[in-house]
């Protein structure tokens, strides 16, 4: 009898469906919340808000093993509950979201200091929420897979999403390249920095170069890692540097990767739609400089560091200078040396 | 005989005071550009305003610096033209064979040093050095300002030359200055702490015997110790 049992337990579990995991006191909600997909309430705006939970879904989610009804809707200790009086859909998103700070404490914060929450603390409350972006029942893992970063985004960010996916780095991603960055690489997931007033574009070297000086991955396409080395020696860099470090209010913006090579447009340098290209060049220092003509470019030495062949008056100048310096630093030092020697000698 | 012989205008007072103000602030503005990763140079811009106060100053100083150094290139061939004043800046063969005699003074192959004119070989080098790096700083820092005015007549890469020269040459610049001037018109034993003749005008008759003995015999008009480059006596006024 006790061997009949045991083979049917393990009959059960090798039999077992996705959902089989629930814990047990599920069953209690979802007598009522999984039978009937149709089930809903109406709210006072007129929405109808649907409270029918599938097992299914919720079973596969990354929840579905782990937590209870009652862990998220906390205020349902009994059985009849009463209804919250919501006014509409988005209401009842407001009031749960806060729910997944008692787990998810660190990402919570995080949102507190993000974009979405600064507009939402505004009024506007269409901005994203968890689970606007992660869902309820149904969560997922955000990144499983990496494109579905980008088109979660999509779903309020449309207009953007599709400049990106027309990039060399959107192109990549959705053919399944590992490489190259979805929307959060850049503007990271919970604590997204306005873009509007400046702060981010002043970051780009770093965001950049995080991948743009990985010799590793970088070797796979061809590209130079000196790219970010190369624009802080210049005008701009030394500039953007300054400019980014100051406690004081910025007036001025010198450019940065973006300003250049475009934000979500970006394109090989060698794209004739790339703003890199020599032959769209001008126009992009026209953004900055308004009387830029057509030398102007070779202004910028392209991310190429001097050699006798690639600008070569500035690479001999560099020389002249590495030459002159200490030779007349170490001749004067010399002297005053000598000069002091021969004080004491005469004492 | 007072003690003291007047060495230099009033003009030449001014302008030495004019070019150590705008030489400071060039600095102070100036280096924490080249060295922009360091903290310091982030607190030296912040003290200024942050980098586009700092760059303001630094353009004005830049500005001072050429009007100045226009004014005193004027000023001097004007007097000269008038021959109001001996062309006692100018190298001469003597220049190179002081500094010879001096090292090797210095080394111990001599007795003493030579004897020097008005200004001796290392105030003359100093004073061309001034000269070339002005001009040099003035010209690559016009570029940086105006870079799309320049790109208009000649080529591009002139900018990226002309930061690399302003940067080098104002460190240069600026460590010539702080070890050689401040060694000569401070540290040096002979004037330790403070060398004053530059401020007052004036300098003791001690030193213009030590230091100057061939213009001091041609002030007091013994032209046989001062050999034959002494002519008649005009003041300075270059």
């Amino acid at each position: 009898m006790r061997r009949a049992l045991l083979l049917v337990t393990l009959g059960a579990l090798w039999a077992a469906p996705a959902w089989a995991g629930l814990p047990a006191e599920q069953d209690d909600c979802l007598g009522c919340h999984g039978s009937d997909p149709a089930m809903s309430m109406d709210l006072p705006s007129g929405e109808k808000l649907a409270v029918f939970v599938d097992q299914a879904v919720f079973g596969k989610s990354v929840h579905g093993e782990i937590l209870r009804c009652t862990d998220c809707h906390t205020e349902k200790t009994a059985y009849p509950h009463d209804s919250k009086p919501f006014a509409s859909k988005r209401d009842v998103q407001v009031a749960y979201y806060e729910q997944c700070k008692s787990c998810h404490f660190s990402n919570y914060t995080k949102t507190l200091d993000g974009v979405h929450y600064a507009v939402m603390a505004k009024g506007n409350r269409k901005a994203a929420l968890c689970v606007d972006c992660h869902g309820a029942h149904d969560i997922q893992r955000a990144s499983e897979p990496r494109t579905r970063i980008s088109k979660t985004c999509a779903g309020c960010h449309g207009p953007v999403y599709q400049v990106y996916s027309a990039s060399v780095h959107g192109r990549e991603a959705d053919a399944g390249n590992p490489d190259v960055p979805v929307c959060t690489d850049c503007h990271r997931a919970h604590d997204i920095i306005d873009p509007a007033n400046g702060a981010l574009s002043m970051r780009t070297p770093e965001i950049c170069g995080r991948c743009h000086t990985n010799e590793k991955m970088m070797k796979r396409y061809g590209l130079s890692t000196k790219v970010v080395d190369t624009y802080l020696k210049d005008f701009h860099g030394m500039s953007a540097t300054l400019q980014r470090g100051t406690t004081k209010v910025r007036r001025s913006f010198a450019a940065v990767c973006t300003d250049c090579h475009g934000v979500h447009d970006i394109q090989k340098s060698s794209d004739p739609t790339s703003h890199t290209i020599q032959a769209n060049l001008v126009q992009t220092c026209r953004k900055c400089h308004p009387d830029a003509t057509k030398n102007f470019p070779q202004a910028w030495l392209s991310h190429y560091e001097p050699t006798p062949q690639k600008a070569s008056l500035v690479w001999m100048i560099q020389v002249f200078y590495k030459i002159l310096i200490p030779f007349m630093v170490g001749g004067l030092v010399l002297q005053i040396a000598l000069h002091l020697w021969r004080v004491v000698v005469n004492r | 005989m007072s003690t003291y012989i007047v060495r230099f205008t009033l003009k030449q007072r001014i302008e030495h005071v004019l070019t150590m103000v705008v030489f400071t602030l060039l600095c102070l503005t100036g280096l924490p550009q080249k060295f922009y990763g360091s903290g310091w140079a982030q607190r030296l811009v912040d003290l200024f305003g942050g980098i586009d106060s700092a760059r303001w100053i630094h353009r004005f100083c830049g500005w001072a610096l050429l009007i100045s150094t226009l004014f005193h290139f004027y000023s001097a061939i004007f007097t000269i033209a008038q021959k109001k004043t001996r062309l006692s800046m100018i190298p001469t063969r003597k220049d190179f064979e002081d500094a010879v005699a001096t090292l090797r003074y210095y080394l111990g192959l001599r007795d003493h040093g030579p004897k020097y004119d008005r200004y001796d070989y290392k105030q003359k080098f100093e004073y061309w050095g001034l000269v070339v790096g002005n001009i040099v700083m003035v010209l690559t820092g016009l570029i940086l300002i105006y870079p799309t005015a320049v790109a208009r007549f000649l080529p591009g890469q002139l900018v990226p030359a002309a930061k690399v020269a302003h940067s080098n040459e104002g460190l240069m610049a600026f460590l010539v200055i702080t070890i050689w001037h401040v060694y000569n018109a401070h540290l040096n034993p002979d004037v330790f702490p403070f060398d004053t003749g530059i401020f007052t005008g004036k300098i003791s008759r001690e030193r213009m015997l030590h230091e100057h003995p061939l213009e001091l015999a041609r002030i007091e008009g013994r032209a046989d110790e001062a050999g034959e480059t002494v002519g008649t006596h005009v003041r300075d006024v270059g």
